[in-house]
């Protein structure tokens, strides 16, 4: 086995096509990339840059479907079960799939962690349920209509309510976010309970920070235990010109001396073997996207990848 | 859904961002920041005198509300049933109800020191009426349109321009009012720290569903006084189209906790029920996630978002208030639609009978107001929101009407 480049690297499945996706991901791995993160295609990316965007739109206007990806998902982790692999999607997909049964699905199959750029993590990130969520109903996450927190449930969340309560209170930052709705029951209640008896196997979220997260905010997701950062290059959509702001450095050391054993991906942006070498002083990871999708439409992907590989030291 | 002791308008104005189980703030965590200041600071307004002072003396000095509500006699009678009414937000300084939120927001902005505002625009009205408030509080002004709307609403870009606003025309997806509000979101991402986002209409992440709710709701407590002064009583129905919800939610809102008064949005029907072919997603969308918000949606079933089609631009979107979804989930407004070519047909028959040119938006809830009127008894008061005026479809309208004069125009315009 190649010695683990690392780098994070990120493809929109369905493009060109569904099979030629997958041939790409294989690429990544020959080449060791350390993760894939495969984004499940959206007609609409929201805070992705113009070779994302178009990349997405190729593939969903060729009809993949979420259920395309998942198989396609599973049948790339039966071939490389040793391979780390996160999946990216936006909301919307997740949703309108089902919520709980999204989040089933990829725990089964032991996809390690979840990026959903539209919905700011909260909560939990357990792999078990807190005391009594186990036991609430499913029929919140299934209903398209909406996710409806009966009077029943509500007591059920409280267990989760008064967990977020006890943190550290972030009224004491100049941005406090008092005023957003995030840690409502009904986030919590989406990203969904386990159905009555059966196992909570969600994979965590992964918290999408940019150098204005508050301290307190920071320190508040730290507590709760999310294990992989992904932290954004700059103020800036993906595929942008590279810069990587002064702040991160500092956001960087704090998780670390919160939790050592998180670990730290930046993305947005990065191309040149130059600004891997500057991200990798700050995180764990380079992730990498647009500039592959570029090199692959130009026909020199491996090039590229043998490129990286030789200017950047092997992760340990 | 009962009323128990909380009513409607109080569960609006207490928000914390959900409407039920629509609403919410699904933004990426960057905007969190900006989104947070901007909640704090609507709630702290909502009860400040000095800051709605300064609002209700600039909708009346700079935007010249009142605006009236005017009886139609001569279609009254010739539908034979119920009196309508006319609520003229056309007559707002730069041509419809868009101005009341900018108003509002632009002050927002000032009490936060953001010089730096950017906007999304659909027919441009929002963005008209944005660029003028922003001339007039000395505020550098962005807005965003889609390709598609920036041509075929020419005038309005034309305007924003001379107002000293930069209009960047977007070229993604269907180029269209989704477009704009995605751009103007990834340009926030880019200045998250200087720019205030002026969004125009009742959806989007939480504050803004509630905040342009609050800042619009001056249209129906002026029906309201109107009314009750003209006709002597509170409107039965009120009736106000809707593309993402502000001007019906401005109409809707002071008659929430009044049973007797029936409230109906019109969604645009387009040129037929097919998907893209319309724009009806209280009447035919699926709950979905997307923009920040938890509402209907039109998408394709599997998640992605549908294409829209609508003669009016300021219709031809894809989402809508979650306000309004948790409204019409509780059976408080009903939903109903107009065809482009009904709409097309009520702008020439209120024209004609009443010496009023709506915008093709208002159209729409005219076209619906005039079946209805026609099935009422005579004492019923039906008060219709005449949302903007039509001078910005000229060359739509005239296209339909008189395709060979305006050609002759084009020609024309060019050799002289
Ligand atoms: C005159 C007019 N009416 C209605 C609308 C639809 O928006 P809303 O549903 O938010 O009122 C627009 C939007 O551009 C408009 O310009």
């Amino acid at each position: 086995m190649l010695p683990q480049l690392p780098i994070m690297a990120h493809l929109v499945l369905g493009y060109p096509t569904l099979p030629e996706s997958l041939r790409t991901a294989e690429t990544y791995i020959a080449a060791g990339c350390a993760i894939l993160e495969l984004q499940i295609p959206f007609s609409h990316p929201t805070a992705d840059g113009p070779v994302i965007t178009v990349a997405c739109q190729e593939a969903v206007k060729q009809g993949v479907t979420v259920s395309d990806c998942l198989a396609a998902i599973r049948a790339l982790r039966k071939k490389y079960p040793e391979q780390e692999i996160m999946v990216m999607s936006y909301l919307n997909r997740i949703y309108v799939y089902g919520m709980y049964r999204f989040f089933q699905d990829l725990g089964e199959m032991g996809v390690g962690h979840v990026i959903v750029p539209d919905l700011p993590v909260v909560g939990p990130t357990q792999s078990s349920p807190p005391k009594g969520a186990g036991s609430s109903s499913s029929s919140v996450i299934s209903s398209p209509q909406g996710v409806i927190l009966s009077e029943s449930e509500e007591s059920e969340a409280e267990g989760l309510k008064n967990k977020i309560k006890s943190r550290p209170s972030a009224s004491d930052s100049s941005l406090s976010l008092r005023m957003i709705p995030l840690e409502m029951d009904k986030i919590t209640e989406m990203i969904g309970p386990a159905a009555k008896g059966e196992e909570w196997v969600r994979p965590p979220l992964v918290p999408v920070l940019a150098a204005n997260i508050p301290d307190t905010r920071l320190d508040q997701l730290i507590a709760a235990g999310y294990d992989f950062f992904y932290l954004m290059s700059d103020f800036k959509i993906t595929g942008s010109t590279f810069s990587l702001h002064p702040r991160l450095r500092e956001i960087a050391g704090r998780i670390k001396s919160g939790n050592s054993a998180a670990r730290i991906g930046i993305g947005f942006g990065i191309n040149t073997p130059e600004q891997i070498k500057a991200v990798l002083e700050v995180a764990d990871y380079a992730i990498i996207g647009s500039a592959l999708i570029v090199a692959q439409q130009e026909g020199r992907l491996e090039n590229y990848l043998e490129n990286i590989a030789h200017s950047t030291t092997p992760a340990v | 859904m009962t009323l128990t002791q909380t009513t409607y308008q109080d569960q609006i104005l207490a928000s914390n961002g959900f409407f039920g189980p629509y609403g919410g703030c699904f933004v990426p965590e960057v905007l969190l920041p900006g989104l947070s200041e901007i909640a704090d600071a609507f709630e702290a307004i909502k009860t400040d005198e000095t800051f709605l002072a300064e609002f209700r003396q600039t909708l009346r000095e700079f935007s010249g509300r009142p605006t009236p509500l005017t009886p139609l006699p001569r279609l009254s009678e010739r539908l034979g049933g119920a009196q309508l009414f006319l609520k003229n937000e056309g007559l707002n300084h730069t041509g419809a109800h868009k101005i009341n939120h900018c108003i509002g927001q632009a002050l927002l902005a000032k009490r936060l020191g953001k010089r730096r505002i950017i906007a999304e625009t659909g027919a441009g009205q929002h963005g008209y009426a944005t660029a003028a408030v922003c001339a007039r509080m000395g505020l550098d002004c962005t807005v965003y349109m889609g390709r598609k709307d920036y041509e075929r609403q020419r005038p309005n870009v034309y305007w924003m321009e001379l107002l000293g606003a930069r209009v960047v025309p977007v070229e993604d997806g269907t180029q269209t009012l989704n477009d704009a509000v995605i751009a103007a979101f990834k340009d926030w991402v880019a200045h998250p720290n200087d720019t205030y986002y002026l969004l125009g209409s009742a959806v989007g992440p939480h504050p803004y569903p509630a905040m342009n709710t609050f800042f619009q709701k001056i249209v129906g407590e002026e029906i309201r006084r109107q009314c009750l002064a003209q006709a002597g009583r509170l409107p039965d129905v009120c009736v106000a189209c809707v593309g993402g919800g502000s001007n019906a939610m401005g109409m809707f809102f002071d008659f929430l906790d009044e049973e007797s008064v029936r409230l109906i949005g019109v969604e645009a029907g387009g040129r037929g029920t097919r998907s893209g072919e319309h724009a009806a997603k209280l009447l035919q969308g699926q709950a979905g996630i997307f923009e920040g918000y938890h509402s209907y949606f039109l998408q394709d079933g599997d998640g992605n978002i549908a294409n829209t089609h609508s003669v009016s631009a300021g219709l031809d979107y894809c989402g809508v208030s979650p306000v309004l979804a948790w409204l019409a989930d509780a059976g408080r407004v009903e939903f109903a639609v107009a065809s482009d070519a009904e709409a097309l047909e009520a702008v020439q028959t209120l024209a004609r009978a009443e010496g009023i040119i709506p915008a093709l938006e208002s159209a729409h809830a005219f076209a619906y107001a005039f079946q209805l009127a026609a099935e009422l008894p005579r004492e019923a008061v039906v008060a219709v929101n005449a949302s903007g005026r039509g001078e910005k479809d000229l060359f739509i309208t005239m296209r339909h009407f008189q395709e060979e004069s305006l050609i002759q125009y084009a020609k024309n315009l060019l050799t002289i």
